[in-house]
C-alpha cells in the first residue's frame, strides 16, 4: 500500500490518514476532491499540506475535524488520532474531539468569530464548558493561583468539604468565571496581545485582522490540543502583521508539545516553519519530505514547476519558468496521473496508470512514474 | 537618456467622512497624503505597500477615475490633473489598465468582442467596425489565447484567461503607460507565472512602461527595475530595485523586507518584527507617520515630517536619520539549484 513505507514507527504517529477518497456532489456532477490523501503526524511536529487553491489541502483539514459540508461524501478511508477513527466516530463525540483534542484556525478570523459576544465571553467559555479542565489548568499555571485560592475560600465560607478533583464541579458560578477570566488574560498574554484585559471586553469589530487572529489563535491554546490545525492563517494579513503572526507560531511551538499542521500556498510560510511537509495536487499528494529535503532536492515534476514558477527574492530570475494549462476539472479528473496533461517528462504509462507513492529515501516519498522500480 | 513619461508632485487624496443629519465633513480618510514619483520611459516602476497604504488610489488618480484633492500630475511636458473634455480623451488613451479581480473587471453580459472593441471605438483609434475586429483578433492572439474566444462571455473562461483578456483590453488603445494594480493577486502561482512573463512579453514588444502596483514584495521585486515604498498615504523609500532590497536606507523598508517569509529553509536572517498595527489614515501620526511603529523613533519625530530627500542621485528616502541598516535578505547565489 502508498502509504506502507511511510507508517513504519505508530507509536510517533500522533494523526494518521490512510487512503482518504472523497467526493463532492454538484449539479454538474462529481467532484472527485480527494483521490487517495495518506499521511502522518508525528507527535510535536509542524506537519506541512502545501498546494494550489482546489487541490483539496483544507478538504483534508476539514474531513479530520469533521466539519464536512453536506454536499460532501467520504468514500473511502482512514483517519486515526490516537486510537479513535474519527470518520467513524459519532458527531457528539466529534464535538467532544474538537472542544479537547484538535483545534483548528481559518484564514478569515472574522466568520469564525461571533460578532455579538465579546471576545471575553467567547474566551473564557472554552473554559467554562470543561470544569475539570479549568481546574486543572488553573492548578498548572502559576499565574492563576490567586483565583485558585479564592475558590477555596469560598469553599470555606459556605463550609463545603470535598475530594479536590470532585470539589471543582461544585465550585460557584462566580468562581468559576474568575478563573476562567484569569485564565483568558492568560493565554491572550500568551498570544501577545497588548493590554489583553481590555480585549476581554471588545467585540470583533473593534479590533485589527491581526488581533482577531491572535483571539482565534488564544481560543485553540486555550483547549490545550494534541493537534492543532492553521488552516492559510496569515495569507489574509499584511506582510508586517504576517510577520508578528509566524514569529507566534515559532514561540508557541517551541513552548507547546502538541503537534501542528500547517496548510498554506505559501512556500515561504512553510520553509519558515514546518518540519515536514506534503505537496498536493489536484486531490493527490505527490511529493512529501522533510523541509530541507524537498527544498535541496525537489523531485516531482509539480513540486519543481512550483519553485520555479514564485519569484523569490533570493535569486536572479529572468524569467518564471509556467507550468502550462492549469489546474483539471475535478469532475473529469485526468486519467493515470493527475498532473499528466501539464508534465513535461509524461509518456505512455503515465495516462494509464496512477503512481503511488513510493520511498526514494531519508523520508523523502514521491508519486511519480519517473522514479519507481529501480529508476531513480 | 531616457525621458520621463509620468511625473506625480504632491498628490494628495482625502476622502471625506460626513456624518450627522446635515451631512457635515467630520473628518478625512488620508489614503494618498503626500506622493511624489518619477516614472521613466521603458520602465516598470513597483509601487509596493500595505493594504490601506493607498496605493491603489494613486493608480486610480493618475487614471482620473478618480479626482485627486491636490497635486499635479504630468505626463510628457503637460499637465493633466485638470483636464477635460476631448483633451482629456486624448490623454486617457494613453494609459491603460488592469484592475486586481478578473471576475469583476469584465462585463458578465458583454462579449469579449465587445471588450475589445469598445475601448477602440469611445476613443477612435479606429477607421471602422472590421478594423477594430481585425485589431481586437490580433490582441488575442498576444495575450496567449485564439479568434474563437472572442465570441464567448467572461463566465467561460478561467482566473488566468481572464487576465489576459483584461491585458488585451488594456492594450487596445495603443497605450503607452499601463497600470497594473494587483494583476496577478487573485491567481495561483503556476498561472501568476504565465501572466507575469506575458506582461514582460509585452512591454518589450510594444515599449509599454509599467507603474505596477502589488502588495506582494517577491512579485515587485521579479517585475520592477524601480520601487518605492509606500506607507499611510506616503512614499517612505524610493529608488532601484536592488537598493531597496539589498541596501535600504528606511526602516520601514528594511521591516517590510525582513519580514517577508522566503522558500529556503536554509535561509538564516535577522527578522525585524513590528510591534502593532498601521494606524489608521484618518489620524495620521504627527511628525514621521511611521514613528508610532518605528523602532529608532526619536522625540524629534513627532515634531518634524521628514521630507522626501535624495541621499544619492535616484535614491529617495523619507527620514530624519542615516540609521546605518543591515541588509534585510542575505544574498544567496548558490546554495539554490531548482
Amino acid at each position: 500500500m502508498a502509504g506502507a513505507a511511510e507508517v513504519t514507527d505508530t507509536r510517533e504517529a500522533l494523526l494518521q490518514v490512510k487512503d482518504l477518497r472523497l467526493n463532492f456532489h454538484t449539479y454538474a456532477g462529481e467532484v472527485k476532491a480527494l483521490d487517495g490523501v495518506t499521511f502522518v503526524v508525528k507527535k510535536g511536529e509542524a506537519f506541512g499540506l502545501v498546494g494550489e487553491s482546489g487541490c483539496g489541502k483544507s478538504v483534508t483539514a476539514l474531513t479530520i475535524v469533521g466539519l464536512l459540508p453536506e454536499n460532501a461524501s467520504v468514500v473511502d478511508g482512514e483517519i486515526m488520532l490516537g486510537a479513535d477513527n474519527l470518520l467513524k466516530t459519532p458527531p457528539e463525540e466529534m464535538r467532544k474531539i474538537r472542544a479537547n483534542r484538535i483545534a483548528m484556525v481559518f484564514q478569515d478570523p472574522t466568520t469564525f468569530l461571533n460578532p455579538v459576544l465579546t471576545i471575553g465571553e467567547q474566551l473564557e467559555e472554552v473554559f467554562l464548558l470543561n470544569p475539570d479542565r479549568l481546574a486543572r489548568v488553573a492548578a498548572e499555571r502559576k499565574a492563576s493561583e490567586e483565583a485558585l485560592m479564592e475558590i477555596k475560600a469560598e469553599d470555606e465560607k459556605t463550609g463545603t468539604e470535598r475530594e479536590p478533583t470532585e470539589s471543582t464541579r461544585k465550585i460557584s458560578k462566580s468562581a468559576k468565571k474568575k478563573v476562567a477570566k484569569a485564565l483568558s488574560i492568560d493565554v491572550l498574554t500568551e498570544v501577545r496581545l497588548p493590554d489583553s484585559e481590555r480585549t476581554l471586553k471588545q467585540y470583533p469589530h473593534e479590533l485589527s485582522g491581526g488581533m482577531r487572529q491572535r483571539c482565534m489563535i488564544a481560543m485553540a491554546l486555550a483547549r490545550n490540543p494534541d493537534l492543532f490545525i492553521a488552516d492559510e492563517i496569515t495569507t489574509a494579513l499584511d506582510v508586517t502583521i504576517q510577520a508578528q503572526i509566524l514569529e507566534l507560531l515559532r514561540e508557541l511551538k517551541k513552548k507547546l508539545l502538541g503537534s501542528t499542521l500547517l496548510i498554506t500556498h505559501d512556500l515561504g510560510v512553510v520553509a519558515e516553519l514546518c518540519d515536514r511537509v506534503a505537496v498536493m495536487y489536484a486531490g493527490n499528494i505527490v511529493e512529501l519530505a522533510t523541509v530541507k529535503e524537498l527544498f535541496a532536492n525537489p523531485l516531482h515534476p509539480y513540486t519543481q514547476g512550483l519553485m520555479r514558477a514564485i519569484p523569490m527574492i533570493d535569486r536572479r530570475m529572468e524569467r518564471l519558468e509556467t507550468i502550462p494549462g492549469s489546474v483539471p476539472d475535478l469532475i473529469y479528473p485526468p486519467t493515470g496521473c493527475r498532473f499528466h496533461p501539464r508534465c513535461p517528462f509524461a509518456f505512455e504509462r503515465c495516462k494509464l496508470e496512477k503512481p503511488e507513492l513510493i520511498h526514494v529515501g531519508k523520508g523523502h516519498t514521491v508519486a511519480c512514474h519517473l522514479f519507481g522500480e529501480g529508476k531513480a | 537618456m531616457t525621458q520621463t513619461v509620468l511625473e506625480i508632485k504632491r498628490l494628495k487624496k482625502w476622502f471625506p467622512i460626513t456624518g450627522g443629519i446635515l451631512g457635515r465633513v467630520k473628518g478625512w480618510v488620508k489614503a494618498v497624503d503626500r506622493v511624489d514619483l518619477e516614472i521613466k520611459e521603458g520602465e516598470t516602476f513597483g509601487l509596493v505597500g500595505e493594504s490601506g497604504s493607498g496605493k491603489t488610489t494613486v493608480g486610480r488618480c493618475i487614471l482620473r477615475l478618480i479626482e485627486p484633492t491636490a497635486g499635479q500630475m504630468i505626463y510628457r511636458g503637460q499637465d493633466i490633473t485638470k483636464l477635460k473634455g476631448e483633451a482629456f480623451r486624448r490623454v486617457r488613451r494613453k494609459f491603460g489598465v488592469v484592475f486586481q479581480d478578473p471576475y469583476a473587471s469584465l462585463d458578465p453580459r458583454q462579449t469579449i468582442k465587445g471588450a475589445l472593441t469598445e475601448p477602440m471605438k469611445y476613443h477612435k483609434t479606429i477607421g471602422s467596425d472590421e478594423e477594430a475586429v481585425e485589431r481586437a483578433k490580433d490582441l488575442i492572439k498576444r495575450v496567449g489565447l485564439n479568434e474563437d474566444h472572442l465570441y464567448r462571455f467572461p463566465h467561460e473562461f478561467s482566473g488566468g484567461q481572464r487576465q489576459r483578456i483584461a491585458v488585451a483590453r488594456a492594450l487596445t488603445t495603443d497605450p503607452e503607460v499601463i497600470i497594473l494594480d494587483e494583476p496577478t493577486s487573485f491567481l495561483d502561482v503556476s498561472v501568476q507565472a504565465q501572466i507575469l512573463n506575458l506582461l514582460s512579453d509585452l512591454q518589450k514588444e510594444f515599449n509599454l512602461t509599467y507603474l505596477f502596483i502589488s502588495h506582494n514584495l517577491s512579485v515587485i521585486e521579479h517585475m520592477s527595475n524601480r520601487v518605492g515604498v509606500m506607507y499611510l498615504g506616503a512614499i517612505m523609500e524610493a529608488a532601484e530595485k536592488d537598493i531597496v532590497y539589498r541596501r535600504p536606507e528606511h526602516p520601514y523598508t528594511h521591516a517590510l523586507i525582513s519580514a517577508l517569509p522566503i522558500p529556503n529553509p536554509e535561509l538564516v536572517r535577522q527578522r525585524v518584527v513590528l510591534a502593532g498595527d498601521v494606524p489608521s489614515p484618518v489620524n495620521i501620526p504627527s511628525g514621521c507617520r511611521f514613528r508610532t511603529r518605528c523602532p529608532y523613533a526619536t522625540e524629534f519625530c513627532a515634531e518634524k515630517e521628514p521630507p522626501l530627500i535624495a541621499r544619492q542621485p535616484g535614491h529617495l528616502v523619507s527620514c530624519h536619520y542615516d540609521l546605518k541598516l543591515s541588509a534585510p535578505i542575505p544574498i544567496l547565489e548558490t546554495s539554490r539549484k531548482t
